[in-house]
């Protein structure tokens, strides 16, 4: 009995084997079955669906694969809970939703805890990361959104940004941040809080708008705009028409 | 006028009876043949089998929506009952795009539907597909591949 038992397990797995995949292809398997649906023209995968090339690989509960000309045509991913994304451009994403368009180079992931790892920036959202390859550009929506990289953190409601891709460093060349309530740049020096900010890598400056606190060695500085010098570390600040900058020195620790 | 008249009276009618009932008798007979010949095309897509452990063989039919058609062929068919058929031995599914090619399906020819629960293999160009099972409804639009799938793009 045991001998039949592993005879047939040996023939399923030949039997399955028979097909694998070689370089250049890619390779979809689910437990669960493939739904082809010919006229909306596109895949809908059930159950620890893996799709696999040489590219990327992609792990989920379920999959719609969309594809163009004809079945093989595959041009929109779209995966939906515990959604893993790892690609070869140096991409890792996780979250309920991961939307993954081959041609566009776009990826979102959305949901709670939604991760997107793109080589030395990391992103996390409990709502929405929308990263255009392509167009260099990225997008993070939800409260208590992060960007982060070896030189910044970013907190905040809304974070926009365009990058450029140096050598596998995605270099920030520009950041518009918002927050209703309050936004928080970290670097390794100063803790920066406003409603709204902006960063310009040519010029090397952050312009902090509306409810600024900057935090910095023993210092806090109150004001309503500030320009930071971040090569230099000088910044520039201005309160509104009826109240003054406020600058509170803290020396008690070092008395 | 009166030489024809004379010339029809001279006819035997029991002759003319004979003719008038021959030729009723052709002309149905043409026309029940010629009902049965296009009933005969309408169906006639399998022979019955001489044999006794199938009904039929080399069963033949087709699925058909508004933009192709899926030809189904198989080496046996045995009738479930009026509407479905299981069909055994080499069944291919073929249409212009794709082959379908398993051991066993049941076919349902009233509602245009098909569904296998044994290994099958869909063929497309530069895809190909191995699962455990398929059903096929809507006309073909919808083809479900069951189980443990597996799907090969050649990019």
């Amino acid at each position: 009995m045991i001998k039949l038992i592993k005879i047939l397990i040996l023939v399923n797995l030949v039997n399955f084997s028979s097909i694998a995949r070689e370089k250049g292809q890619i390779e979809i398997t689910a437990n669960q079955g493939v739904e082809v649906f010919q006229v909306e023209k596109y895949y809908y995968l059930k159950e620890k669906v893996n799709i696999l090339s040489d590219n990327f690989e992609l792990n989920a509960d379920e999959v719609k694969a969309f594809f163009d000309k004809d079945l093989y045509d595959i041009y929109e991913i779209q995966a939906s809970g515990n959604s893993t994304l790892y690609s070869q451009e140096g991409i890792y994403a996780f979250g309920e939703k991961i939307f993954f368009n081959l041609k566009n180079e776009t990826i979102i992931v959305n949901g709670k805890n939604s991760k997107l790892q793109f080589n030395d920036l990391n992103m996390f959202s409990n709502n929405l990361i929308d990263v255009d390859n392509l167009q260099q550009t990225f997008n993070l929506q939800g409260e208590l959104s992060i960007l982060q990289n070896n030189e910044i953190k970013i907190i905040a409601s809304s974070i926009k940004g365009k990058f450029i891709n140096n050598n596998k460093i995605n270099e920030i060349e520009e950041l518009f941040i918002k927050d209703q309530k309050k936004l928080n740049i970290i670097t390794k020096t100063s803790s920066m809080f406003a409603l709204k900010a902006n960063y310009n890598k040519l010029n090397n400056t952050i312009e902090l708008h509306e409810n600024v606190l900057i935090i910095r060695d023993q210092e806090t500085i109150e004001g309503e705009y500030a320009l930071i010098n971040i090569a230099n570390e000088s910044y520039k600040i201005k309160s509104k028409e009826n109240k003054k900058v406020k600058i509170i020195l803290n020396t008690s620790s070092n008395e | 006028m009166v030489i024809s008249l004379n010339y029809l009276l001279k006819i035997n009618k029991k002759i003319l009876f004979v003719l008038i009932i021959i030729t009723i008798l052709l002309i149905t007979l043409t026309l029940v043949s010629q009902s049965i010949l296009f009933n005969i095309s309408q169906t006639e897509n399998y022979t019955y089998s001489s044999n006794s452990n199938y009904d039929i063989s080399k069963p033949k039919f087709s699925i058909n929506n508004k933009k192709n058609s899926i030809s189904i062929t198989a080496n046996k068919g045995n009738f479930i009952n009026k509407n479905e058929i299981i069909l055994e031995d080499n069944v291919e599914f073929t249409s212009k795009n794709f082959k379908i090619s398993t051991s066993n399906v049941y076919f349902n020819q009233k509602n245009q539907t098909a569904k296998s629960l044994v290994n099958s293999q869909f063929e497309s160009n530069k895809t190909l597909i191995k699962s455990e099972g398929f059903d096929i409804t809507e006309n073909g639009n919808i083809i479900k591949f069951n189980g443990k799938t597996k799907l090969i793009i050649l990019e």
